[in-house]
């Protein structure tokens, strides 16, 4: 029953979403990979000169670029699996039923309306190392002051911090929907047959769960490697560029120092390690299957 | 009595997970309420009274709309979100009647594709972006923050499963009848999808209301500049007027919360359907 109106009429309807998808999505990717070949013009603005690898050579020539690299890795070892977990265990809280679980799902999902600008905001002023809310409650229980964002050795972790309280409530929605869709005759069978709560989420909830988790941690990854908006309020990379991730980097060095080459190179970087991050996950998630 | 014991614990516990939550921006809040000189009078030593305003002033409110300029900003934020909803749902919601009711050579290729971009994340192409931008001439425009964000992917992907659940009868019958594919679009599904409707507006919404790095790339200009990256500016001129800081971060949240907290019921099935159901 195909007809030639209904073909006509759907790339008609397509056109305008294609056709935006096309030029802000799909072109900037190639562009990405073209740019990072190129220089550009001193003389003619916006003129790009081929260039081949130089930007890459360039790069694996700078030891901040390493350390660069090494600080995104570091962040994304730790700030991933964290945050799955944290929100595994919000999504199981949020699943249980009883009264007045209404008002704690209300309160979970707070951080979702809060945006990462304004967490920083507030959150800077709390870690604050001179007058800071945090330091004053740590020295209610007489624990001295810390330096937080400050410091070389805790900055980063301030950062998974505070990524963290406002990630984790969004990728909790993900794993609560996944575990709405564990049967419930299979945990009451469970039950009779005398399994212990933690056996039966160990044997039941977690290997129905895999798809949902699969997924959340892939998105969470591809997030966190791209985490910028703190780097850019709270430290600006540093202290001593403990802080200083890929994002970071390929912004300050295409838009501070303005050399776009360079920092599509970066960027072009920073898409094979995700890419390479989500295969091993795969991967992990695949030989766990079997 | 060992239930009920179990119980306050049960309690104690969501109560202090949900506290952790709740502390910096019920912080902000009742500091944003304060005046200047308040606002860490009760942190050190600490006391209750860090949580409860006892002298209420709405100067921080009045400073940051009057001599801030912050108006300006949640108006351009507003703009260009409420923008990008309409634009967003129109264009999204045609191609996803496309992809889930007609029929065309190349529609499960195109569909893939379609969804494929959604993977890659909007902060790894700003860059390259902002080439494309600079070539539309579109930098420091509202066309700049707006048109990059209204197609996509998972939006398309949204419309698209809705509409293909929908009994293809409909169609044939509305087809006998001599209508038009624009018309049985806009009176049979449009109607019907509502709820889509909802959790996609939701979705676009947020995604402007919270974008960060492309706004603070793409536009220049302080008259253009949306409530994210205001807030940024201003935490870095201002530093140390606390009570504004913590009025300006009240306010940018409250706008999302209020939309948000009433309709959290479609915005989860709008990211649990696009998380992974298909």
């Amino acid at each position: 029953m195909r007809s030639r109106s209904e073909t006509l009429a759907a790339y008609l309807m397509l056109a305008p979403a294609l056709a935006a998808l096309a030029i802000f999505r799909i072109y900037p990717i190639a562009a990405t990979v073209w740019g990072s070949l190129c220089t550009e013009s001193f003389v003619v603005a916006g003129k790009q000169i081929f260039v081949g690898a130089a930007n890459y050579v360039d790069l694996m020539k700078d030891p901040i670029f390493w350390k660069t690299i090494w600080v995104t890795i570091k962040l994304n070892l730790v700030i991933n699996p964290f945050q799955v977990c944290l929100a595994f265990g919000l999504a199981l809280m949020v699943n249980q039923n009883f009264r007045g679980i209404g008002f704690y799902r209300l309160l979970f999902f707070i951080p979702i309306g809060v945006s990462l600008p304004i967490a920083c905001v507030v959150w800077r002023i709390m870690l604050d190392p001179n007058s800071g809310l945090i330091d004053s409650l740590l020295a209610a229980l007489r624990i001295p002051n810390q330096p937080f964002l400050i410091s070389q050795n805790q900055a980063l972790w301030c950062i998974v911090a505070i990524a963290s309280w406002k990630g984790v409530s969004f990728w909790m929605i993900f794993l609560w929907a996944g575990l709405q869709d564990v049967p419930r005759e299979l945990q009451e069978a469970a039950k009779i047959d005398g399994a212990g709560a933690v056996q039966r989420l160990l044997r039941i909830t977690l290997p129905l769960l895999k798809r949902p988790l699969l997924f959340v941690l892939v998105t969470d990854t591809a997030v966190n490697f791209l985490l910028f908006v703190p780097m850019f309020l709270l430290t600006g990379g540093g202290p001593s560029y403990s802080t200083n991730v890929l994002m970071y980097e390929a912004y300050k060095t295409g838009f501070v120092y303005g050399e776009m080459g360079r920092a599509l190179a970066i960027v072009m970087v920073m898409l094979t390690l995700v890419v390479a991050t989500v295969i091993i996950q795969f991967q992990l998630f695949r030989q766990e299957q079997s | 009595m060992r239930n009920f014991v179990l119980g306050v614990c049960i309690h104690l516990l969501y109560l202090s997970i949900g506290f952790l939550f709740l502390l910096p921006l019920w912080w902000a809040l009742a500091s944003s309420l304060r005046p200047i000189d308040d606002i860490f009078r009760y942190v050190s030593p600490f006391s209750w009274k860090a949580f409860i305003p006892d002298r209420l002033t709405l100067q921080a409110y009045y400073e940051i709309f009057f001599s801030k300029g912050f108006g300006l900003a949640v108006f351009n934020s507003l703009l260009v979100s409420f923008s990008t909803v309409v634009l967003g749902l129109l264009i999204n919601s045609l191609s996803g009647f496309a992809f889930g009711v007609l029929r065309f050579p190349g529609r499960n290729l195109l569909f893939v594709i379609t969804v494929l971009t959604f993977l890659v994340p909007f902060e790894a192409i700003s860059i390259p972006l902002y080439t494309v931008v600079r070539a539309l001439g579109w930098l420091d425009t509202y066309w700049a923050l707006i048109i990059p964000g209204v197609a996509n992917g998972i939006v398309i992907f949204l419309f698209r499963q809705f509409f293909s659940q929908v009994p293809r009868e409909l169609v044939d019958v509305a087809r006998i009848d001599g209508a038009g594919w624009l018309s049985i679009y806009f009176r049979i599904y449009l109607p019907l999808s509502k709820p889509v409707l909802v959790s996609a507006a939701l979705l676009i919404f947020l995604f402007q209301w919270e974008s960060f790095l492309w706004p603070l790339i793409a536009v220049r200009s302080e008259n253009l500049k949306v409530i994210q990256v205001a807030l940024a500016g201003f935490e870095q001129r201002y530093q140390t007027l606390w009570n504004e800081l913590f009025a300006a971060s009240v306010f940018a949240a409250l706008i999302p919360l209020l939309v948000l907290l009433p309709l959290q019921r479609y915005y989860v099935q709008g990211v649990t359907a696009s998380g992974f159901k298909g």
